[in-house]
C-alpha cells in the first residue's frame, strides 16, 4: 500500500507541477501561504497542505477558479514558516506587498494565525483561517480573518461534560499536557464536569516531553474512573494508547483532546483505537453533507491515507469558503471581504456562516471511531451514531 | 507507597526505558570518546533508524526486528562514509580536542538540518506508525507489550556485549585505550584509524537499532530525533563523557529518575529532577559519575 503511495506522490507531485506549469494558462490566480515544513509543527502541517494541494488540483481539474465569471487556474505560493509565528507573519507580509498574490490562504495552528492577523488586518487582505483553536481567536479584529472552526476549548469543556452526564459517567481521571490547547481546555472542563455533578477523581499535568506514563497510569488505573479525559497533543496520545493498554486501563470511556484523528493513529492501533473518543466536528459519515463522502474518497485516493477528521476538513473547508466568495465577488479585497462576512457556504462539513470572526453554524462536535469508521457522536442533531461506552 | 515503588510494572518501566537510554548514548559515548566528536544529529540517525524499521515492516512485511542487522549496517554505512568524506583528515591533523569538539558540533548541526529536511522531502513530514508484536502478556501482576519485551531484549543483548567486546577482546581494549589517552594509544602502536572506523561504524549502528526499536512504540517523523539527541548527551555527560559503563549505568539512572520522580512526586516535577540531578551529579563529580579525568 505504501509503495503504492510513495508512486502515488512521485507521479501526483509531477501532475502538480504540470498543473501549476505556465504552459496550463496565461494568467493564474496566485495564492499565497506559508506552512511549517520544518520545526516543532512540521508532523501536523501536511494534513492541512495536502488538503490545499487536493483542493488545487480538483479545481484546475475542473476548468479553474471561477472569478466572477471568468475561469483561471490556481497557483500556490507557498514558504516553510520553521513553525515560527512570527516568521510566518514576516512571510505573509512579503506574500501581499512583493509577490503580491491574488489571495491568501491560512498556516498551520493558533499562534501563526493570531500572528499572521495583525498582518492582514494591516493590509486589509482578507483571510479564511482553519486550524486555530483557542478563545483568543474572538479578540482578534474582525473583518480580515474568519475561523470555520467550532472546536473552542469553552464550549468544547461544557458540551464534553454534557455529553459524559447523558452517557451516565459519574467519575473521571484527568491527564493534561502541559501546552496551551490542553491547558485552556482543562481551565473550561473542571468547571464544566463539577456542574454537571462529574467527580472528579484526579487531574495531573504532564510535560510534552514524557517519555513514559506508566506511573500516572498506574494512578488511574488504581482511582477506577468511569472515564479517562487525556488532554493530549499527537504524540503523548499515542503514547497514552499503547501504555493503557498495557495496564489493562479500559474504563467506560476514553477521551483524547488530539491525536486519534491523524491517519496514523489508526494504523498503529487498530482495533484498539474503536471506542476513543476524540475532538472533531467532521465525518464523512454524515450524509446530510453530500461534499463530504466525496472529499474523503479524493484525499485517500490521491495520498493513501485518511484525512485528519479536523485540520485537514478544517483546511478544505477553508479553501471552499474562499473557493465560493471568489465567485461572486471576484478578487477585490473590498467585495471578498464582504462577501465572506456576509456569504453561506456549502462546505464538506455542511452550511458555514459566520458571526464576527467565527463559525455561526457550526457545533462544537465529538468522534468516535466505531469499526473502523469515525462516526460523530455528539451533539444529537449531526450525530451519525450513538456514543458507545463499555 | 512502598507496594507502588516496588511494583513489578514500575520496574519493567524502568528496565525498558532505561536499557533504551543506555543504548541510545552508548554510540554517542563511543563516537565522543574515541573521536572528539560532538554529534549533535544523533537524534537524527536514530530518527533514520525508525524509518527504517518502518518501510521494512511495510513495505516488505518484514518484522524490524529480523532487519535490525541490515538496519544497523546502514547506520554504520552513513557513519563510515561521513567519517571517509569529513572526519577522518580533520583527526589525522592531530588538531586540538577543543577544536575538533567545536567543528564537529558546527558540522553535525549542519547535518542535523540536512537530514530532516531531506527525509521530509523524501517521505513528507506525515507521522507514521505500524502495529507489531503489540500483544499483552501477563506476568503476575505486571503487563507487558509484546514490542516493549522485544525493546528490552535487544537491548540488554547489545549492551551486554558491548561491555564483554570492550571489556574481554583485545580490539575491544584498544578502543577503551584510544579513549583513555590517545597519545598514548598510537604511541604503544594502536592502529588509530581502524579504531575510530569500527567506533563510529558501532556508534551509528547501535543508535540505527535503537530508532527501529523506538518505532514499534512511536510516531516517527523526520522530526522525532531532537529528545533523543538531549537525551543521550544528559546520559554521556552524567555518565562521565567517553566512559562506557558509566553511561549505561546513568541511562539506568536516568530512567530511575523519570518513572519514580513522577510516581512520588507528580508529572510536572520529571524535568526538574532530571536537570536537579544532572546539575548535582557534575558539581559533585565534574566528570561524571563513573568518570576520570582524561588526556
Amino acid at each position: 500500500m505504501l509503495r503504492r503511495q510513495l508512486i502515488g506522490s512521485i507521479v501526483g507531485a509531477t501532475a502538480l507541477i504540470s498543473a501549476f506549469s505556465p504552459a496550463l494558462a496565461d494568467d493564474p490566480v496566485r495564492i499565497g501561504y506559508t506552512i511549517a515544513r520544518t520545526g516543532l509543527f512540521a508532523a501536523a502541517a501536511p494534513s492541512q497542505e495536502q488538503a490545499y494541494t487536493l483542493w488545487a488540483e480538483q479545481v484546475n481539474a475542473a476548468g479553474g477558479l471561477d472569478v466572477g465569471g471568468e475561469m483561471r487556474p490556481v497557483e500556490f505560493v507557498s514558504y516553510d514558516d520553521e513553525s515560527d509565528p512570527s516568521k510566518a507573519a514576516q512571510l505573509y507580509e512579503r506574500l501581499i506587498t512583493s509577490d503580491e498574490v491574488d489571495l491568501l490562504m491560512a498556516p498551520w495552528g493558533t499562534p501563526h494565525h493570531l500572528n499572521v492577523a495583525g498582518v492582514v488586518e494591516r493590509y486589509g487582505f482578507p483571510m479564511v483561517g482553519n486550524t486555530a483553536a483557542s478563545v483568543m481567536i474572538r479578540e482578534v479584529e474582525p473583518g480580515n480573518i474568519w475561523f470555520p472552526t467550532s472546536a473552542i476549548p469553552d464550549q468544547i469543556g461544557p458540551q464534553l461534560a454534557q455529553m459524559l452526564s447523558e452517557a451516565g459517567i459519574g467519575s473521571v481521571a484527568i491527564l493534561a499536557n502541559v501546552l496551551p490547547f490542553s491547558q485552556e481546555n482543562l481551565q473550561f472542563l473542571t468547571p464544566a464536569l463539577e456542574a454537571q455533578g462529574i467527580e472528579i477523581l484526579m487531574s495531573e499535568n504532564y510535560p510534552p516531553d514524557i517519555t513514559d506514563m506508566t506511573p500516572l497510569l498506574t494512578q488511574v488505573r488504581a482511582a477506577e474512573p468511569d472515564a479517562v479525559l487525556a488532554l493530549t497533543y499527537p504524540a503523548d496520545a499515542f503514547l497514552y494508547t499503547g501504555q493503557a493498554r498495557e495496564l489493562g486501563i479500559d474504563p467506560q470511556l476514553q477521551f483524547l483532546l488530539i491525536g486519534p484523528t491523524i491517519d496514523a493513529f489508526a494504523n498503529a492501533f487498530g482495533p484498539v483505537a474503536d471506542g476513543i473518543v476524540t475532538l472533531a466536528h467532521w465525518s464523512p459519515e454524515q450524509e446530510a453533507w453530500p461534499r463530504a463522502r466525496p472529499f474523503f474518497d479524493a484525499y485517500v485516493a490521491r495520498f493513501d491515507q485518511e484525512p485528519d477528521y479536523l485540520d485537514s476538513a478544517l483546511a478544505y473547508m477553508s479553501a471552499e469558503i474562499l473557493q465560493q466568495a471568489v465567485a461572486e465577488a471576484g478578487l477585490d479585497h473590498d467585495a471578498l471581504r464582504a462577501a465572506i462576512a456576509g456569504g453561506t457556504f456549502d462546505t464538506i462539513n455542511g452550511e458555514v456562516r459566520f458571526d464576527g470572526v467565527q463559525n455561526a453554524v457550526t457545533p462544537t462536535a465529538f468522534v468516535q471511531r466505531q469499526e473502523g469508521r469515525m462516526q460523530l457522536v455528539w451533539p444529537p442533531e449531526i450525530a451519525t451514531a450513538s456514543l458507545v461506552t463499555q | 507507597m512502598l507496594d507502588t515503588l516496588l511494583s513489578g510494572q514500575l520496574l519493567f518501566s524502568v528496565a525498558v526505558l532505561g536499557a533504551l537510554y543506555a543504548l541510545i548514548g552508548l554510540g554517542l559515548n563511543l563516537v565522543f570518546g574515541t573521536m572528539r566528536l560532538l554529534n549533535i544529529a544523533h537524534g537524527d540517525f536514530l530518527m533514520l533508524g525508525a524509518y527504517s524499521g518502518f518501510w521494512w515492516f511495510t513495505l516488505t512485511g518484514i518484522s524490524p526486528l529480523i532487519a535490525l542487522p541490515l538496519t544497523a549496517l546502514g547506520g554504520a554505512a552513513i557513519g563510515l562514509t561521513l567519517y571517509a568524506l569529513v572526519f577522518r583528515q580533520q583527526l589525522a591533523k592531530g588538531l586540538d580536542p577543543a577544536v575538533i569538539e567545536a567543528r564537529s558540533l558546527l558540522l553535525f548541526f549542519g547535518i542535523s538540518v540536512v537530514i530532516q529536511n531531506l527525509t521530509a522531502m523524501a517521505f513528507t513530514a506525515t507521522p507514521r506508525a505500524y502495529r507489531h508484536l503489540d500483544t499483552v502478556y501477563q506476568l503476575g501482576e505486571t503487563a507487558m507489550t509484546g514490542n516493549r519485551i522485544a525493546t528490552l531484549i535487544v537491548a540488554l543483548t547489545i549492551l551486554g556485549a558491548m561491555l564483554v567486546f570492550l571489556n574481554r577482546t583485545l580490539f575491544g581494549m584498544e578502543i577503551k585505550a584510544l579513549i583513555q589517552h590517545r597519545e598514548a594509544a598510537r604511541i604503544v602502536g594502536i592502529n588509530i584509524n581502524r579504531v575510530q572506523m569500527v567506533s563510529i561504524a558501532v556508534g551509528f549502528g547501535t543508535v540505527a537499532i535503537s530508532g527501529s526499536l523506538l518505532s514499534m512504540t512511536e510516531q516517527v517523523t523526520p522530526f522525532m530525533g531532537f529528545r533523543f539527541t538531549i537525551a543521550a548527551f544528559v546520559v554521556i555527560i552524567m555518565g562521565g563523557l567517553g566512559n562506557i559503563l558509566g553511561g549505561i549505568v546513568a541511562g539506568f539512572l536516568l530512567a530511575i529518575i523519570e518513572i519514580y520522580a513522577v510516581t512520588i512526586f507528580s508529572a510536572e516535577a520529571r524535568s526538574i529532577l532530571i536537570y536537579g540531578a544532572f546539575v548535582a551529579i557534575l558539581i559533585i563529580s565534574p566528570q561524571g559519575l563513573l568518570g576520570r579525568a582524561r588526556r
